[in-house]
């Protein structure tokens, strides 16, 4: 094992999918994966890389705590859980808006206090905390679009892609609270004890990333 | 990584060491109590690393506090005088990392420089801070970065206030991508823009760093910290492990000037924390300045164990020995500067260097 083999944890399933693709094509492939069967951990066969697939929420916390140098994480997990992280990239992969969705045409009656269902609390106290608006925060773990139509919130707070599911359940994005892509992230001491190959790794990725490559 | 030996009890000779490089440089130690009131605190909670405080009400019906910080109360113990007051700490501190944590005992060790600082003894305090780094490993890193350079820039830039603010947090991340989004968003010149992604990215020994500032167009209110980065290389020399980095940031409301943090391999946060706090002095009605730093022991545990030693030198087992003779081995064992552990029997997950069985023959090694 390298001295300088960058650990990086990239989140399983069809954004890590795409992010894999990009670390390919900046000379980082590993020819055991994509399949890789039950295996977690891939090396690339010179030794300068090593991921590890977790759960896309759990990235940040992996990276933050050192178990990994860098990470590929949602800027939605980085908004929401604040880690103390360099945030290098902008991957440009799985992107989608954070939005403030409810029934079309809803007005909004400032002189109540407005409950708001969501996955993503921090997000959405700030957001409302910079409009100046007073609201009830539901916490819910999924299934966000029903709390609107069961009456538990007047809107929701949530991730929206394409927005079929918002359409087939009668809903609409109503305001725009911030953009979400992948972003890669880096660990502050790793960043520092490991910088030649973790800049390095960086500079590919954007040069593959701006078309340079 | 090399790593000197030390390791009696959690922290004891790490905090030995340091204790012994505190009063190298002639500072004295500063013992304080376990409580304070806690409108100390109150009144400057956001300089105070996490959120929540033990707070407990006395028998004199005054709010008290376990100490969550140890600077407020050095600051607030300190007599003006014409000379520096030089202090040092190895003390616990309590409180949680924020509301959803609970509350820990954090063991921290460091000093604090108070009076009329000069270019000398600003030197002293990060050099004091690179050899403590170095007590623990021998590779470590000191980030030094000065809170004036960055804001400078951005003040002649005429960037409005709000979004100052911000593109320091993303400096902060080293987040060049959004840092030149709101740039662009808020109309700064390309020219501006390519060169703020150039100081997030700076990162250099402190020599090479200055040099590399020196050559960029900073305006006129970068001016100052850099001439002080400059001096500050200057002294220091070319030290291994002290780096400019400019994404290096602290509360502006306390910080001004040098700010630093230190960082070992293996411990994924920051160990040391420091910088110049004329700015709280001033919060605290006090006119000279300030600086100092502290080391967080435990985060040490986070180290790899290298200099791990066994729980005792030897073990002897007492298989139905003679006990004075007994006595007599393990006193000549004692006498030699070994650490001996007489049992029955191997404890459970005892280590130890080496196993002797005493009988009614005497002790035969195993």
């Amino acid at each position: 094992m390298r001295a300088d083999t960058v650990n990086i944890a990239l989140p399983k399933g069809r954004l890590g999918d795409k992010v894999y693709a990009v670390l390919e094509k900046a000379g980082y492939g590993c020819p055991e994966l994509p399949g890789g069967g039950r295996r977690l951990v891939f090396e690339t066969p010179d030794g300068a890389a090593r991921y590890f697939f977790v759960k896309p929420s759990d990235v940040a916390i992996y990276v933050e705590r050192g178990a990994a140098d860098m990470g590929v994480a949602g800027k939605d997990i980085l908004l929401e859980y604040t880690p103390d992280v360099y945030e290098l990239l902008d991957f440009g992969v799985g992107r989608c808006k954070m939005c403030v969705c409810g029934k079309p045409g809803r007005k909004d009656d400032p002189s109540s206090t407005l409950r708001v269902a969501t996955k993503f609390t921090k997000i959405t106290r700030d957001y409302y905390a910079g409009l100046g608006r007073d609201i009830d925060i539901i916490h819910l773990n999924g299934s966000i679009e029903l709390a609107p139509l069961l009456g538990l919130s007047d809107v929701i707070v949530d991730i929206v892609e394409t927005g079929a599911t918002l359409r087939e359940n009668g809903l609409a994005p109503l305001a725009e609270v911030c953009d979400i892509s992948a972003r890669l992230i880096a660990n502050k001491a790793a960043y520092k004890f490991k910088y030649n190959a973790v800049a390095e790794l960086t500079n590919r990725l954007q040069a593959v990333l701006e078309g340079r490559s | 990584m090399e790593k000197k030996a030390w390791n009696n009890g959690p922290f004891g000779d790490i905090e030995g060491a340091l204790r012994e490089l505190f009063e190298s440089r002639g500072y004295v130690r500063y013992r304080m109590s376990k409580f304070e009131e806690y409108d100390l605190y109150a009144k400057n909670r956001s300089f105070i690393t996490g959120e929540a405080i033990l707070t407990f009400t006395d028998t004199d019906g005054r709010l008290m506090a376990l100490k969550p910080d140890v600077t407020l109360s050095v600051i607030r113990n300190t007599v003006p005088g014409t000379s520096l007051k030089k202090v040092y700490y190895s003390e616990s501190v309590y409180r949680a990392k924020d509301a959803s944590s609970g509350f820990s005992e954090i063991p921290q060790a460091g000093l604090e420089c108070i009076g009329e600082l000069n270019l000398y003894s600003v030197c002293e305090v990060i050099s004091m801070a690179a050899q403590a780094l170095e007590e623990m490993s021998r590779v470590y890193v000191l980030d030094l970065s000065h809170m004036a350079l960055l804001s400078g820039v951005l003040e002649d830039m005429d960037v409005p206030a709000g979004c100052r603010e911000e593109l320091l947090r993303l400096a902060e991340e080293k987040n060049a991508h959004e840092l030149r989004a709101l740039a662009q968003r808020n109309g700064l010149s390309p020219e501006d823009i390519r060169l703020l992604e150039k100081l997030i990215r700076l990162r250099a020994p402190l020599r090479d760093g200055v040099r590399q500032l020196s050559a960029l167009p900073l305006g006129n209110n970068a001016a100052g910290a850099l001439t002080e980065l400059a001096r500050l290389a200057r002294v220091l020399g070319a030290r291994e492990g002290i780096f400019l980095d400019l994404s290096l940031r602290a509360d502006p409301r306390y910080y001004n000037g040098v700010v630093m943090r230190g960082y070992l391999p293996g411990v994924p946060t920051a160990v040391l924390s420091g910088g110049r706090y004329d700015g709280l002095m001033r919060r605290l009605h006090r006119e000279s300045g300030a600086m100092g730093f502290a080391v967080y022991l435990n985060l040490l545990q986070r180290l790899p164990s290298g200099g791990t030693r066994p729980d005792a030198d030897v073990l002897v087992i007492d298989a139905g020995a003679d006990p004075l003779e007994l006595a007599d081995y393990t006193r000549e064992l004692r006498g030699g500067g070994l650490r001996v552990r007489v049992d029955r029997a191997v404890p459970e997950g005892f280590t130890f260097g080496r196993l002797v069985t005493f009988d009614r023959e005497g002790g035969h090694e195993s």
